[in-house]
């Protein structure tokens, strides 16, 4: 199967079925359908060619995913760039892909040419009604009525086989200079199909859109439900940053499935009335992308005690992998909940630093085998196959029940004064904290720093070193602990570690502005 | 004298380990429980101490007694000011 097939059979069975329920428009299957020829054959005729590579730089909508489709349907490889960028990045993701096709909204148009960015650019298709910005020479500027005005019918089908370059997803290497993660229509199809099946996804379905394009969480809400006949609701990105618009969201559109990362739940939680309002429509709630605290999960399944709620774990590179199914909210004792087993048909092991496999409960990281590890990176063109098996980096260990539990990152193993610490314990404790919302660790110059968003401004820093030094070995006690306002995030609605780290490295207090205080509770 | 040893030494500490928060904090709080000290937070405190106070710590003196607290840390200041003579 490849996503350039999806959306046709239902156009033909259900053409009048709402295919994306957007904000400011809703397509149905058949006008899908119809846009994505229209941009296929648009694409042809400004000469992208079978393999070109299509960026998409467009706020989550019908005419973004239409785009997406209508560059596979093209037989090009699109690359879903991130709205909230900057110019600069985007500049280097264009560079690094050699893009010469560019679907994109005026406003965001006008900050790449205001920033000088055109190369490699030689067609922009705006992506709405609007006058045609002057300054992108020699870069040609298509207006919305050319993608509208184009064809609808399909081109010859671009490709049979399912192992073809569909897309590539950019991430934040280490280094700070993006990747392209290259995305097979095998690799995608293989999660969002099992994803599918696991909650028996049907037309009926209404499955929001939170995650954006560029972020792997989003494979599930569009093809799993585009390929089931079902509706996509896109919750955008203004509803996104309020918890109380985006449960607005759930309950006007009764948004039945939802896919996000542990953070949308906790804004819901905390700044939307989740717990006192509820969201009877939801059947099934997947997270992914970081790790969910203990006392917010539970907070949410009992806010959602109707849900099935699923952990979904993996890195782009493997996209979903592992998957464990939540039968009940964790146990008050309970410090972490497991990763699961192997999905998406793929196969896993955990060796030690000299590649032997470990013992059940003994620490080691994971490798991934299978049809959701990626074809490679794209490198600037050189493309670097996939190592496989792939070590993702993560620290994990078996239980004598077959389930998988997660230790944090191989890169967040650090060695303070000689002994080893993962950062992702010293932060499971550093939440465990009833005064904690949300916090990381990290170390600085031999130093074990945490920084931390306090749920009430009445927690001090005593109090919070007091509780990790009850639950930690001494070494692993910060040191230091910052309470601030809020974290950094990145686009994907992440802790920003990288940012965290620099701004507190160069005291940068305006990035890390200093938490309210509140008179700390009576010293017992 | 010994409240402004007691003051230096507190002030340090809230600085140095409590990201200048004193919240809670006192001269009875206890530096080990509540995880102020470890062995490398207390080779600093000593060179904060004799640096500060021109003294000179010796090992012996450093136990789970004497660097209990700010109140404990300061009297072991004041005797050793004292034996040096140079406590007036």
């Amino acid at each position: 199967m490849r996503i350039d097939r999806l959306v046709t059979p239902w156009a033909q069975r259900a053409p009048d079925r709402i295919a994306i329920d957007g904000t400011e428009e809703s397509l149905t299957y058949a006008q899908l359908d119809a846009l994505a020829n229209r941009f296929a054959q648009a694409f042809r005729a400004a000469g992208a060619k079978s393999g070109d590579r299509v960026g998409v730089h467009v706020p989550r909508s019908g005419r973004a995913v239409a785009a997406l489709l209508g560059a596979a349907r093209a037989g090009a490889v699109y690359v879903p760039l991130d709205p909230g960028s900057p110019p600069a990045r985007m500049k280097l993701v264009a560079q690094d892909c050699g893009l010469r096709h560019v679907v994109i909204s005026p406003p965001l148009l006008a900050n790449w040419l205001a920033a000088g960015v055109r190369e490699p650019v030689e067609h922009f298709f705006l992506a709405a009604d609007g006058p045609v910005p002057a300054g992108a020479a020699p870069a040609e500027v298509h207006p919305w009525a050319d993608v509208t005005g184009a064809s609808p019918a399909p081109l010859p089908p671009p490709g049979e086989s399912p192992d073809e370059l569909a897309y590539m997803l950019y991430t934040s290497g280490s280094t700070g200079v993006p990747k392209g993660v290259m995305i097979s229509h095998r690799n995608a199809l293989a999660f969002s199909e099992w994803a599918a099946d696991q909650i028996a996804l049907q037309a009926t379905d209404r499955v929001a859109s939170v995650a954006p394009f560029h972020f792997d969480l989003s494979v599930f809400d569009l093809w799993a439900s585009l390929s089931r006949g079902a509706t996509v609701v896109v919750v955008d990105e203004s509803t996104v940053i309020s918890g109380r618009r985006m449960l607005d969201r759930i309950h006007a559109k009764a948004i039945n499935v939802w896919y996000s990362v542990p953070s949308a739940l906790v804004l819901m939680l905390d700044d939307g009335g989740l717990a006192e309002r509820g969201a009877p429509s939801l059947r099934t709630v997947f997270f992914a992308g970081e790790v969910f605290p203990m006392k917010h999960l539970r907070r949410s399944m009992a806010a959602l005690p109707q849900a099935r709620f699923f952990n979904l774990f993996g890195p782009t590179e493997t996209n979903v992998c592992l998957a464990h199914e939540l039968a009940i909210s964790p146990p008050p004792e309970a410090m972490a909940i497991p990763i699961g087993r192997a999905s998406c048909g793929d196969s896993f092991a955990i060796l030690d630093p000299e590649g032997r496999p470990v013992t059940d409960g003994e620490v080691g990281e994971l490798f991934v085998d299978g049809p959701t590890v990626m074809l490679g990176y794209w490198d600037g063109g050189r493309r670097t196959p996939a190592k496989r098996p792939y070590p993702t980096g993560d620290l994990v260990s078996r239980r004598p029940d077959g389930e998988v539990m997660y230790h944090g990152r191989r890169d967040h193993l650090v060695k303070i004064h000689g002994y080893r610490v993962e950062l992702g314990e010293v932060e499971a404790a550093l939440l465990s904290h009833p005064g904690i919302q949300e916090g990381i660790a990290m170390a600085v110059d031999q130093q074990l720093i945490a920084v931390a968003v306090p749920a009430d401004p009445s927690v001090s820093v005593l109090e919070v070193k007091r509780y990790c030094a009850t639950r930690l070995p001494r070494y692993m006690v910060p040191s230091e602990v910052r309470l601030v306002e809020a974290l950094p995030r990145t686009s994907s609605g992440k802790i920003d570690r990288v940012r965290t780290r620099t701004a507190f490295i160069a005291a940068d207090w305006s990035l890390l502005r200093p938490a309210q205080r509140a008179e700390a509770r009576k010293e017992s | 004298m010994e409240p402004r040893v007691k003051a230096d030494i507190r002030q340090h500490i809230v600085s140095t380990w409590l990201s200048g928060d004193d919240r809670g904090f006192s001269e009875d709080t206890d530096l080990q429980e509540s995880g102020i000290l470890d062995s490398f937070s207390t080779l600093a405190l000593i060179a904060f101490l004799d640096k500060t106070f021109s003294i000179q710590v010796e090992p012996a003196e450093v136990n789970a007694q004497t660097f209990k607290s700010v109140a404990t840390i300061a009297r072991l200041v004041m005797d050793k000011l004292a034996r040096n003579g140079a406590g007036a």
